[in-house]
């Protein structure tokens, strides 16, 4: 049964959400709490940040898919986040293709090569 | 002593460095992979919505009630990474079910049968009776009405859904797959990252050593 696992949590424009509703991971908690947010021109980033601050709380979640352009807005938070669960995959969007340069993991695993490394 | 030591440390860099390497090569492959699928994915529900309508395929249509179909199973490795796991809710158990829903119509019409001939109830109770004890077990209150919460997104968007969104639906089927993936390769990378820093620092104190040694000996 799904209830055991963890879900996947969204945060994307309409299509990208759309598409991985289609997938199988929407869920709406017995408080009415969706395990995704359909990020829109008018949603503030401060909304972005506290859905994803929610989700960074939730215990049921394992993995927050968040496309790229979206991540951009709330980089501190998401650099912020150090721990493995949840984890947090930067997707393209269909306006923004993805860019390894501005992915999270990625410039953290660049950062290794940085000369604070070697003193 | 100290030299063969630090050929060791190097050694085991060099190995880490090479796993690291190749860890993040096979992130940027799944990641590639995953754009791809997704790009797919858009395409064909774009298709779908030129063939449905403009606004069709869109937020207005999730279903109030949504179940997941899928989950993560998230394990712990004993060298601290973290291992993702997808499981998906199979809707085989659903219509076998249904098959049995089906099956259990038999009982149900005999009893109503049976209601219209009280007179030959003992009778037909001892000409029935092997064929009831074999039913009875049979006889559960079929539900019916029940409504099925774990129904399939499809549906949200109509009974009778073009071909593309369920091409749509299957490519993010395997984008949710995938990056369960490369969530298990990102914990695995950050992980090498943090064995390959550390490595480094006991790299860069034993040359400090074995270069204080060499002043030494070169003074005496």
């Amino acid at each position: 049964m799904a209830g055991r696992g963890k879900l996947i949590a969204v945060i994307g424009d309409e299509d990208t959400c759309t598409g991985f509703l289609l997938g199988g991971v929407g869920e709406l908690n017995k408080n009415r709490k969706p395990n995704f947010l359909v990020v829109e021109k008018d949603t503030s980033i401060t909304e972005i940040e506290e859905t994803f601050k929610s989700f960074l709380a939730r215990n049921d979640i394992g993995i927050i898919l968040i496309n790229q352009f979206i991540a951009e807005m709330i980089r501190h938070a998401i650099d912020g986040h150090v721990q493995s669960i949840p984890a947090v995959l930067e997707i393209p969007s269909k306006e923004h293709p993805y860019d390894a340069s501005k992915d999270s993991i990625l410039r953290r695993a660049k950062g290794m090569f940085s000369a604070d490394d070697f003193r | 002593m100290g030299l063969s030591e630090l050929e060791e440390c190097s050694l085991s860099l060099d190995g880490k460095l090479l796993r690291f390497m190749e860890q993040l090569e096979s992130l940027e492959e799944k990641q590639a992979a995953l754009n791809s699928l997704i790009e797919q994915g858009w395409f064909s529900t774009s298709k779908a919505r030129y063939s449905m309508g403009n606004k069709q395929v869109s937020a207005l249509q999730y279903a109030s009630e949504i179940e997941p179909l899928v989950c993560v199973h998230t394990r712990t490795l004993d060298n601290g990474e973290v291992e993702f796991c997808t499981e998906r809710v199979t809707q085989s158990t659903e219509t076998g079910t249904n098959v049995k829903s089906i099956e259990e119509i038999g009982p149900q019409e005999e009893g109503v049968r049976r209601r219209n001939k009280p007179k030959n109830v003992v009778a037909e109770k001892k000409g029935n009776d092997e064929a009831s004890s074999v039913a009875a077990p049979e006889v559960t209150p079929v539900k019916r009405s029940e409504q099925n919460p774990q129904q399939d997104p499809l549906r949200w968007f109509g009974i009778l859904v073009p071909q593309a969104l369920k091409q749509a639906q299957s490519s993010f089927k395997q984008v949710i797959e995938l990056s369960a993936e490369i969530a298990t390769l990102q914990t695995a990378v950050l992980n090498s990252r943090e064995e390959l820093k550390s490595c480094m620092k006991d790299k860069h104190i034993l040359q400090k050593k074995t270069s204080a040694a060499r002043v030494e000996q070169t003074v005496k």
